[in-house]
């Protein structure tokens, strides 16, 4: 079992990474052109408003001030205003608001793929060098070289522009408006008790859910299908089947189990990149999650929204692998950290 | 998600694929649409699905929504938070300003005022009687004063610190005192004769908010408390969209559609896309590419109207000397095919531009016709001027497509190759819009591609906003350091023709607009002959709207006028 010791040092550990985090960010943003200040004042301000803007921001100030000022606001879990998303809107509202829509997104295409990937991946170990085998390997393949901005518009086209079956953008069709209460749209839907809401809501996030899917389920059976045929040559797999036990719960008791756990590794690894993936997927079918609200930050010069959305990125990305080092040792005590 | 609804979704996806249209569903809008049981019929099988519409089953209201696709969600409704056109769209429904414009038209016309009246610094108005907010306020003056003191006063204790720049920018520059002399009735005295200053009333930043609103807990960001026909019934940041519904007290006629939907389609071939399957009734922002979808279908057309707002390129005479002889200005305008821009990239969407008003206003000349392309005769005025050898200079431009530049990076090229004939060498420095801004309001440009969408359709608004310098001009040339304190950074030539300017200063304290437009014509005459600018193009307002929709008025200055829009 994970034992506290190890919980704490790696919750410690968090706090240079998000320290490492935040940095990078300040001095990107404020490195690159752009100022935000122009930005907020407009085409129409002159040199006196901008200034003034500049000003109210604190923008003139030196810049280890606005570093110190900016760490210390983020201590203390103030992430500002939005200068332009949603203008003088606390950020940490914001990111409340969207960060459920990623989450969801996410944790669908993470299921789809599991869904599919996992029993392709054993499939392919069981019937090893079939046709079965070579067709799973080169779907697979496909899938991993095959990048979300072409799949996802290549989907749109032919399921919805095409074929006319499926919606082409957003999560939710326009007439259904339902009470946020989670933040997933699945889960709000039917806690409303609106049954058409919730069927217009998986139409809508069926094509994404398919395109940050179809990644992780070719990543996932190739592992699965790698690690399966190594354990399945073990020796205590061989014992098994020598007292007689069944091929099946053989497979899938023993197995499974010693095959699962560099899946996770995966599955923990891919997690994060499966939040990039939805920068990319919420980019291309337009939904509104904190992939579609960071590039809109960044070319908007919404200094607060971007350095708050990364930080969430990273902390999200370290939680998801902390989760995978102690499933790691739920499943093999032997793994000792 | 559980495997179940994982089930459901496939089971859901297989039957779509399957081809079998998917049930009807009455759902009724949590977000209320008050009476009760506002019917929709919903077609999960296709694309963005709902077309509301009335339920033949009988039974609850007869909805008519109105579906109103754009670029970008708005990110306040604020009207005076913001300088973006985007939010104007939303908040032109809920709120109303004492002046409108005449929809599609730039002429001035009634509105929360009933009567008004300018005699030189003096400004009276009498408001419209039995007017009722969305919050059940009754409207009157002191409304009026409210608004303008969050807007502008910093002494007031509602003022809004975020003010946009459009409150010193529209009002709070030229007025110098508000009374209200009776509940209905309002007297202004500005600082100076300031003929645009009715027009500054009709924008979309000058629109009335609840006294009530302004100094109680209203978070106007998210919330509008105006006197508009219609009302805000959900602001859904979660998917960028936002519901308006008829509000019943409205004081003029009630508008024909119960409810009005902004959506969001970033993409500009999918919102053409979702117009021409029916998913959205009117939509903006269309390019050539998205025009030629709808134009291609049955379901809908595109509709134009004549732009008021202007592409051009800058010389930066602050910068680079030889942008200082008018022979080398006049020399640039004669080697660039401003026709064959507008005509070949911008695919006929523009006219070309000769100066700087547009043909739509008032004060534009008429007897100007835009530069012949004439390579030869350039050569020559570069010889002449001693640049016969040619020079270099680089030219700065936004990246992303706007309203008055369709196609800034084929612009640019085109504009380096024409010049490359007259042995002038363009390079080209594009820069994402906010970058944009900040280089070339810090006047590091030598030369920049730029643009303008009118704020009150009044000739000031581009011949004093773009090209005066608002500072005294220095004895004997025509152009003014970028460092000059308070010069007016918009006026990205850094163009200071004394005589030019005289002529807008004397336009903006004249009142009688014939004897106004005289004095623009002579403006533009210079300005033409100058050649501070490029004169490119005047764009038009396009925009796409469904067959089912009828009494739509395609406005360039004010609305989208929705009010009395119908569908079918």
């Amino acid at each position: 079992m994970v034992s506290k010791q190890f919980l704490v040092k790696r919750l410690l550990l968090l706090f240079p990474v998000l320290f490492g985090v935040a940095t990078v960010v300040f001095a990107i943003l404020h490195l690159s052109p752009g100022d935000p200040a122009v930005t907020i004042a407009g085409e129409r301000a002159s040199q006196e408003f901008i200034n003034e803007v500049r000003g109210d921001l604190g923008l003139d100030d030196p810049l280890w001030q606005q570093y110190v000022r900016f760490l210390g606001d983020v201590a203390a879990f103030d992430f500002g205003q939005s200068y332009q998303i949603q203008r003088g809107t606390p950020v940490s509202q914001i990111l409340a608001n969207r960060l459920p829509i990623t989450i969801e997104l996410a944790l669908l295409g993470e299921v789809a793929g599991l869904l599919f990937g996992l029993p392709l991946g054993i499939l392919s170990a069981v019937r090893q060098d079939t046709l079965t085998d070579h067709l799973t390997r080169v779907g697979a393949l496909s899938g991993i070289s095959i990048p979300i901005y072409w799949s996802g518009p290549l989907l749109i086209l032919l399921f919805a522009q095409f074929l006319g079956l499926l919606p082409t953008s957003g999560r939710i069709g326009s007439a259904y408006f339902v009470e946020t209460q989670t933040g997933f749209i699945l889960v709000d839907t039917l806690l409303a008790g609106n049954v058409a809401a919730f069927r217009s809501a998986v139409v809508h996030l069926a094509l994404p859910v398919v395109v940050l899917g179809i990644y992780q389920m070719a990543l996932i059976s190739r592992m699965m299908r790698s690690s399966m045929v190594e354990v399945i040559r073990q020796d205590y797999m061989r014992t098994a089947r020598a007292k007689g036990q069944g091929e099946k719960i053989t497979i899938m008791k023993h197995g499974l189990r010693n095959a699962f756990i560099p899946v996770i590794t995966v599955i923990g690894i891919q997690f994060g990149s499966l939040l990039g993936g939805a920068v990319l997927t919420e980019t291309v079918f337009e939904i509104n999650g904190i992939g579609t609200l960071l590039v809109d930050a960044i070319s908007r010069s919404d200094y607060p929204v971007v350095q708050a959305t990364v930080l969430v990125f990273a902390v999200l990305y370290t939680l998801v692998n902390l989760g995978v080092d102690v499933t790691y040792s739920v499943l093999d005590p032997r793994i000792e950290q | 998600m559980s495997r179940e609804a994982d089930e459901t979704s496939r089971r859901s996806f297989l039957k779509t694929a399957g081809g079998a249209t998917v049930a009807t569903a009455s759902i009724t809008s949590l977000a209320g649409c008050g009476g009760g049981g506002d019917d929709t019929e919903a077609d999960d099988g296709g694309g963005d699905d709902t077309q509301t519409e009335a339920d033949s089953g009988g039974g609850g209201g007869d909805t008519q929504t109105l579906r109103y696709g754009r670029g970008a969600h708005s990110s306040t409704l604020d009207p005076q938070n913001t300088t973006s056109g985007e939010v104007a769209k939303v908040t032109n429904q809920a709120y109303e300003g004492l002046i409108a414009f005449e929809p599609g038209e730039a002429a001035l016309t009634e509105s929360l005022a009933t009567d008004w009246s300018v005699d030189g610094q003096s400004v009276s108005v009498t408001l419209r009687e039995d007017v009722t907010f969305h919050d059940g306020t009754d409207f009157t003056a002191d409304d009026f004063i409210a608004t303008y003191r969050r807007f502008v006063d910093e002494e007031y204790e509602y003022y809004f610190e975020d003010a946009s720049v459009y409150g010193p920018f529209t009002l709070g520059s030229w007025i110098d005192s508000i009374d209200a002399p009776g509940d209905y009735e309002l007297s202004i005295t500005l600082t100076q004769e300031y003929a645009p200053f009715l027009r500054n009333l009709a924008m979309f930043t000058a629109v009335v908010v609840s006294q009530d609103a302004i100094e109680g807990d209203t978070d106007l960001d998210e919330a509008m408390v105006g006197t508009g026909p219609f009302e805000l019934e959900t602001l859904d940041n979660s998917n960028n969209r936002i519901q308006l519904t008829a509000f019943d007290d409205y004081w003029g006629d009630a508008p024909n559609i119960d409810e009005v939907l902004f959506l969001t389609r970033g993409q500009n071939s999918t919102r053409a896309q979702a117009l021409v399957e029916e998913e959205l009734d009117i939509i903006d922002g269309l390019d050539p590419d998205s025009m030629q979808i709808v134009d291609g279908s049955d379901t809908a057309e595109t509709r134009t109207a004549t732009g008021i707002n202007i592409g051009y390129m800058a010389f930066n005479l602050s910068r680079v000397e030889a942008f200082r002889d008018r022979r080398v200005r006049r020399a640039v305008s004669l080697a660039i095919n401003t026709q064959t821009i507008v005509e070949n990239i911008y695919s006929g969407i523009a006219t070309q531009a000769d100066q700087p008003i547009p043909p739509a206003l008032f004060g534009h000349n008429e007897d100007i016709s835009p530069y012949e392309h004439d390579p030869e005769q350039a050569q020559s005025l570069l010889e002449e001027a001693g640049y016969g050898d040619g020079f270099s200079f680089t030219l700065t431009t936004f990246q992303n497509p706007r309203g008055y530049n369709p196609a800034p990076l084929p612009t640019a090229e085109t504009i380096r190759s024409n010049l490359q004939q007259v042995g002038i060498e363009v390079e080209i420095d594009d820069r994402q819009f906010s970058d944009y801004l900040t280089y070339t309001s810090e006047g590091r440009h030598d030369a920049t591609l730029a643009g303008w969408f009118t704020d009150n359709a009044d000739p000031d608004n581009f011949c004093y906003a773009l090209m005066h310098p608002q500072v005294e001009s220095p004895e004997g040339q025509d152009w003014i350091d970028w460092g000059t304190e308070g010069f007016n950074t918009g006026n990205n030539a850094a163009w200071a023709n004394a005589e030019f300017m005289d002529l807008v200063d004397q336009a903006q304290q004249v009142s009688d607009e014939g004897e106004r437009a005289e004095l623009y014509q002579e403006a533009s005459q210079i300005a033409h002959d100058e050649a501070p600018w490029v004169y490119i193009d005047y764009a038009d307002e396009v925009r796409g709207v469904s067959t089912g929709v009828s009494n739509y008025v395609v406005a360039a200055i004010g609305g989208p006028y929705l009010k009395q829009v119908e569908v079918e």
